[in-house]
């Protein structure tokens, strides 16, 4: 096997004049180099993406970001590939770059001169992006006349937020085997989407799907980052331009230049009565893609859907744009964009509360979307238990209580957040339930078990129809030669999409079984499987194949973003945090926080208890010490002894999550997602406990000691000199 | 033989293995080419822990190891005993310690070690013994949960 | 990383005449938990590594000296140090260092000489071993000699030591009468280089301060004695306006740099809070 190592650029926006890959060719041990002219050969035209056919397989013309993919050096040693790379040369010739989202809408470097759209997805047909700009996507919903609302207003309060590049780090790193096979190609990929990748791979070659075998391992973590393509179509085109099998696996530091979170700047505005009813409210969200959409648009949009809040107000206008820059491209983490949205409006919640002098969860309680209520696009809130939600955070917080602020040089405080989120529709889950003679019986289903535990989850919706033994089921692996058709393991979307489609699939093999019953007039009940198996067929032979699908309605929003089905359900998520803020130094501890989310009926409560926890603690890196640094769009702390991430030591003193008592009675055995609702209300009950301690309130994350050290010093009078 | 490379003599989890190695080669570079792929190499600085290997009695992280110091050692990895689960990986699997797994061979040798110099830790204990493995999905109180169980039930004579 | 050659002397001799002062990519490797990274990103590569896993035991034991101090060979692991009864009795600020300083697998192949000699203005024992006043004793092809802490760093990732000389021998005094501390100060996560260092040691009588030393890390391009501070402690009981006084002189005399984990200027604050508390603890120490 070669192993592939990837030559990158160092330059942010810039025209290739010259590449010089002779040095390296003649390196002893290396077996090829290859640039876009070499990929050009095979595939012409070699780009990729899910929302846009913007990202090249490598570099072609121009690079777009630091990092980008240039060159690649195929070698039997890693280290002779590695080592050969050293003596590649590119000539450059700088274009002018743009890294800030705001400078984004109006800069005059632009990042792609065309924009192709993808096409690939019903809900991004309407995809065309704005030429001669960097607006892959802007959405817009208007509802009622907010500016008549605010004309009228009590009060007006405008706040803007940022959130900071962070990124998904799995601790397995991108990973693509590509192997040449008589019929296609087969690949062995830490993929989330298995199904995408043959889609996408089949269509760059131009071939028939089937000639594409994708097999997906166990993920050590996707978080959102091994979704669509990413090192699929480069392993691809080297193992067919070599003929051999070829590994493609990126380093700890090269994972910093693949796939990020975006950044966002976001801008708040509402019109509220003296009572703290909010009767409009103005949202405007830039979100920075950049250099390759990925599936940035589907972030902007889908998120804008709810970036007014789970609050119940009449005048709304959303504004959401993705924006390309020259960073490393972003896309989807743990949340598709909603912990963000919740930073702003939850924070935005407790700065008006506390001007108004109104109670933070007595502001939320006169405001919060109830059930049968429209939410911004109009459609109704069904089965959404925000309100118990809420009320149950109140009462493990014990919110009524006097609450002890801390003396001395320590202060104490507390806050809460709640958040909502629309599901990905309209996506496509199939399965296939086989049930051998012995009574045995394999799932076969495109779901990538990443560490969330779907495995179990759907063997149990097999069980539970089925009426079997666990011990008797086993999951086949994602491999697109065997198992069906899936969008995707991502959105929180598996446990209700390919939920409903195991359990149809296990309901016609079921059905099968039962008429194979009656046929010696029996029923199920009277006879074991392998007994009707035998009675059939005269010996342990045959199968029942048992086949499901499930798309959910969805309707897409009109101009003004109105849509009746936005969503088929909808995933609530709400934190509570106390803390200690040591005042001499910023510097504070976490000293409780509770989770709570609303995930339906738990198909398996201990699973969804260590989902909540996981999701919240990385939120919490995501708030406190997680963040890219960038200086001119390279990376300057790409290594976790630089970019820090929650480790053993960081966690909260005191931690509770729970799924509160709830039923989806759209979802399988009325259950939803919960690989997300976690992260919603981490980041603004974080900063709401800080202001309540000592009265700081920042609007940027992370929320570092020198940024509270800095605020307390500003309260006193006495600002900290910048430098 | 070049200069830069040299056959070591290894005995990888109680069998004896004879291999050619460049000096540059980390341990864990050859272990994976012997197949063995529980510890695996992650953040290449030591930090995560994903390659804890065992040298002797001591852990090391297999990423910043030449392979060339463990000539004639013993070298054990979590492939080591793999008949039967011991109390450490059933208490792993007991209080739901892990989601993707990645990062668990590597916190199981440091558990097993950790309980090995101190059969009674405390949380804190446990927290600066295990400072420097990583999980990305976070299951750190699940964690803590089963280092106690494991304990307790180390504890109790057989 | 490149293919090189491998080198495993038997003494401090043979692996000081197996260096050249005249070619840099030969260099000698004690645990290599600091030098792999440097290879492992191409910072560093050699073409010979002369490994000093061959010298014996005898490079890496801890003497107890009569005289109360003790002496520790270079090659000693951090984790054999953090074991040793005799640095437990005779300077317990390098255990409780210890305890976070990077992580179990880190110190059991990292050894005392190489972390010192690394010169990464975030360690800990640098400053540790500042304010004890150990000194290193050093092996070289023309000469060997005894440098204090002081003497040893020159600046960031700088050292006095020539191409061709080792640190062999690392020398704490005895600490009898004396209470050492070391704060490290981390704003991000728990477990990260700190983003300021302070060690504290003094000597009373009483409630009078004899003898002072304060060094600061982390937050500077190496770490340094702040010599006017601690003069001001020496000689004095300690009051709140002189503990005031002495943070002011320090904060005058540490020359802070911006990083990722903080601005200088809000370094200027942590250290002038760290200092006093460092300085309360190290004095609650001498009482106990």
């Amino acid at each position: 096997m070669l192993v592939a190592k990837v030559f990158r650029s160092t330059m942010a926006h810039a025209v290739i004049r010259a590449i010089d890959v002779s040095r390296a060719r003649a390196q002893p041990g290396v077996y090829a180099v290859y640039t876009a002219e070499d990929i050009v050969g095979l595939i012409a035209k070699p780009f990729y993406g899910p929302a846009f056919h913007d990202q090249p397989i490598l570099a072609l013309g121009k690079v777009h970001h630091v990092g980008e993919p240039v060159a690649v050096v195929l070698a039997e040693d890693p280290h002779v590939a590695e080592n050969a790379l050293a003596s590649i040369e590119v000539e450059y010739e700088p274009l002018p770059a743009v890294f800030d989202e705001i400078e984004a809408m109006n800069s005059k470097a632009v990042v792609h001169e065309v924009l192709k759209p993808a096409g690939t997805f019903p809900d991004l047909k309407h995809l065309s992006g704005k030429k001669n700009t960097n607006i892959a996507l802007d959405f817009h919903l208007l509802r009622g006349d907010p500016q008549k609302a605010f004309k009228q207003a009590d009060h007006v309060f405008e706040h803007y937020f940022k959130t900071q590049p962070v990124l998904h780090l799995p601790l397995e790193p991108f990973a693509t085997v590509a192997v040449p096979t008589h019929t296609g190609l087969t690949l062995h990929t830490a993929s989330q989407s298995p199904s995408f990748v043959r889609i996408e791979i089949a269509r760059l070659l131009g071939w028939p799907e089937n000639r594409v075998q994708v097999k997906v391992p166990y993920l050590g973590g996707g978080f959102g980052a091994k979704l669509y393509i990413k090192t699929e179509a480069l392993a691809s085109a080297c193992a067919l331009l070599a003929q051999r099998a070829v590994k493609l696996a990126l380093s700890m530091e090269e994972q910093f230049y693949v796939i990020t979170k975006h950044a966002t700047t976001l801008r708040i505005k509402s019109a509220v009565t003296k009572e703290g009813q909010i009767t409009a409210r103005e949202c405007e969200v830039w979100w920075n893609g950049g250099a390759f959409a990925d599936i940035g648009p589907r972030v902007t949009q889908k998120s804008g859907f709810t970036a007014a809040g789970p609050y119940d107000i009449e005048n709304v206008q959303i504004d959401s744009y993705a924006l390309y820059t020259n960073l490393p491209p972003a896309g989807a983490l743990r949340g598709f964009g909603i912990p963000q949205l919740v930073w702003a409006y939850e924070s935005h919640t407790d700065m008006m509360a506390r001007a108004l002098k109104i109670d933070p969860l007595q502001m939320r309680r006169k405001n919060v979307l109830r059930e049968g209520r429209p939410q911004a696009t109009g459609t109704l809130m069904r089965d959404a238990a925000l309100v118990p939600v809420l009320e149950r955070l109140a009462q493990l917080m014990h919110w009524d209580e006097p609450f002890d602020h801390g003396s001395g040089t320590w202060r104490r405080g507390r806050g809460m957040a709640i958040g909502f989120k629309a599901s990905i529709a309209p996506t496509t889950s199939m399965a296939i339930v086989v049930i051998n003679a012995d009574g045995s019986c394999q799932l076969q289903s495109s779901t990538v078990d990443m560490g969330q535990g779907s495995d179990t989850a759907m063997a149990q919706i097999v069980c539970e129809v089925l009426d079997i033994d666990m011990g008797v089921i086993k999951v086949v692996h994602p491999d697109t030669d065997v198992t069906p058709y899936d969008m995707a393991t991502l959105g929180s979307r598996s446990t209700y999409h390919m939920g409903h489609a195991v359990k149809r699939a296990a309901e016609h093999a079921r059905d099968q079984l039962a008429a194979m019953a009656v046929e010696f007039k029996l029923t199920l009940n009277e006879v074991s499987i392998a007994d009707l198996f035998k009675r059939k067929y005269g010996m342990q032979a045959g199968n029942v194949v048992g086949v499901g699908s499930f798309i959910p309605a969805y309707t897409s929003p009109d101009a003004q973003g109105q849509t009746l089905q936005a969503t088929p359900f909808w995933m609530i998520g709400a934190t509570g945090v106390e803390l200690e803020v040591d005042t001499e130094t910023g510097q504070f501890r976490i000293t409780q926080m509770i989770n709570l989310v609303d995930v339906g009926n738990p198909i398996n409560p201990e699973i969804v208890k260590t989902q909540i926890s996981g999701a919240a603690i990385m939120q919490m890196g995501f708030t406190l010490s997680e963040k890219m640094d960038f200086d001119e769009g390279q990376v300057t702390n790409a290594s976790l002894a630089d970019y820090k991430i929650p480790g053993i030591r960081d966690l909260p003193q005191f931690m509770h999550n729970e799924a509160v008592s709830a039923f989806e009675q759209s979802g399988p055995f009325g259950a939803k997602g919960v690989g997300e609702s976690g992260t919603f209300g981490v980041s603004p009950a974080i900063a709401n406990a800080i202001d309540d301690a000592v009265g700081v309130r920042l609007t940027d994350l992370p929320l570092t000691a020198e940024a509270i050290f800095r605020g307390m010093r500003i309260h006193a009078g006495q600002p900290l000199q910048e430098d | 033989m070049s200069q830069t490379e040299r056959t070591i003599e290894i005995f990888l989890n109680d069998k004896p293995i004879r291999v050619t190695v460049g000096h540059h080669q980390t341990l864990i570079e050859v272990l994976q080419a012997q197949g063995l792929t529980g510890a695996r190499e992650s953040c290449a600085q030591g930090l995560c822990g994903c390659c804890t290997l065992k040298v002797n009695e001591t852990l090391v992280s297999g990423c910043l190891f030449l392979a060339v110091l463990a000539d004639g050692q013993r070298v054990q990895t979590i492939e080591a005993n793999e008949q039967a689960l011991d109390e450490v990986q059933q208490a792993f699997i007991e209080c739901g310690a892990f989601q993707c797994g990645y990062c668990t061979p590597g916190f199981i040798m440091m558990v097993r070690a950790l309980l090995d110099e101190n059969p009674d830790p405390s949380d804190e204990d446990i927290g600066h013994y295990l400072s420097g493995n990583l999980c990305r999905c976070a299951t750190y109180p699940e964690i803590i949960k089963a280092v106690q169980r494991a304990a307790s039930v180390r504890r109790v004579p057989s | 990383m490149k293919a090189f050659e491998w080198e495993q002397p038997r003494d401090w001799g043979e692996a000081i005449s197996m260096l050249d002062p005249r070619d840099l990519t030969v260099r000698v490797m004690a645990g290599g938990t600091a030098l792999m990274l440097m290879m492992k990103s191409g910072v560093f590569q050699p073409t010979r590594l002369i490994s000093l896993q061959g010298l014996g035991q005898e490079a890496g034991a801890i003497v107890q000296e009569a005289q109360g101090g003790i002496r520790i060979g270079a090659l000693c692991s951090l984790t054999a140090l953090g074991q040793s009864s005799a640095v437990a009795t005779t300077a317990p600020v390098i255990i409780r260092t210890l305890k976070t300083l990077s992580n179990v697998r880190v110190r059991n192949v990292a050894t005392l000489g190489g972390h010192l000699a690394h010169a990464d203005p975030h360690m800990d024992l640098p400053p540790v071993m500042m304010a004890l006043g150990a000194t290193v004793k050093t092996v070289g092809a023309r000469s060997s000699r005894t440098l204090t802490m002081s003497e040893l760093y020159r600046g960031y990732y700088e050292t006095a030591l020539e191409p061709d000389e080792l640190i062999c021998e690392i020398v704490i005094p005895s600490q009898v009468g004396r209470s050492a501390v070391y704060l490290k100060c981390s704003t991000r996560a728990a477990d990260d280089w700190p983003t300021l260092g302070v060690a504290v040691n003094v000597k009373c009588d009483g409630d009078v301060i004899e003898k002072a030393r304060i060094v600061v890390s982390a937050a500077t391009e190496k770490p340094i004695e702040l010599v006017a501070a601690q003069t001001l402690l020496e000689g004095h009981s300690i009051s709140p306006s002189r503990l005031n006084d002495c943070a002011e002189l320090a904060l005058a005399q540490a020359p802070l740099v911006s990083d990722a984990r903080g601005t200088a200027s809000y370094k200027k604050e942590l250290l002038r809070v760290y200092l006093k508390r460092a300085i309360q603890i190290a004095l609650k120490g001498t009482i106990s």
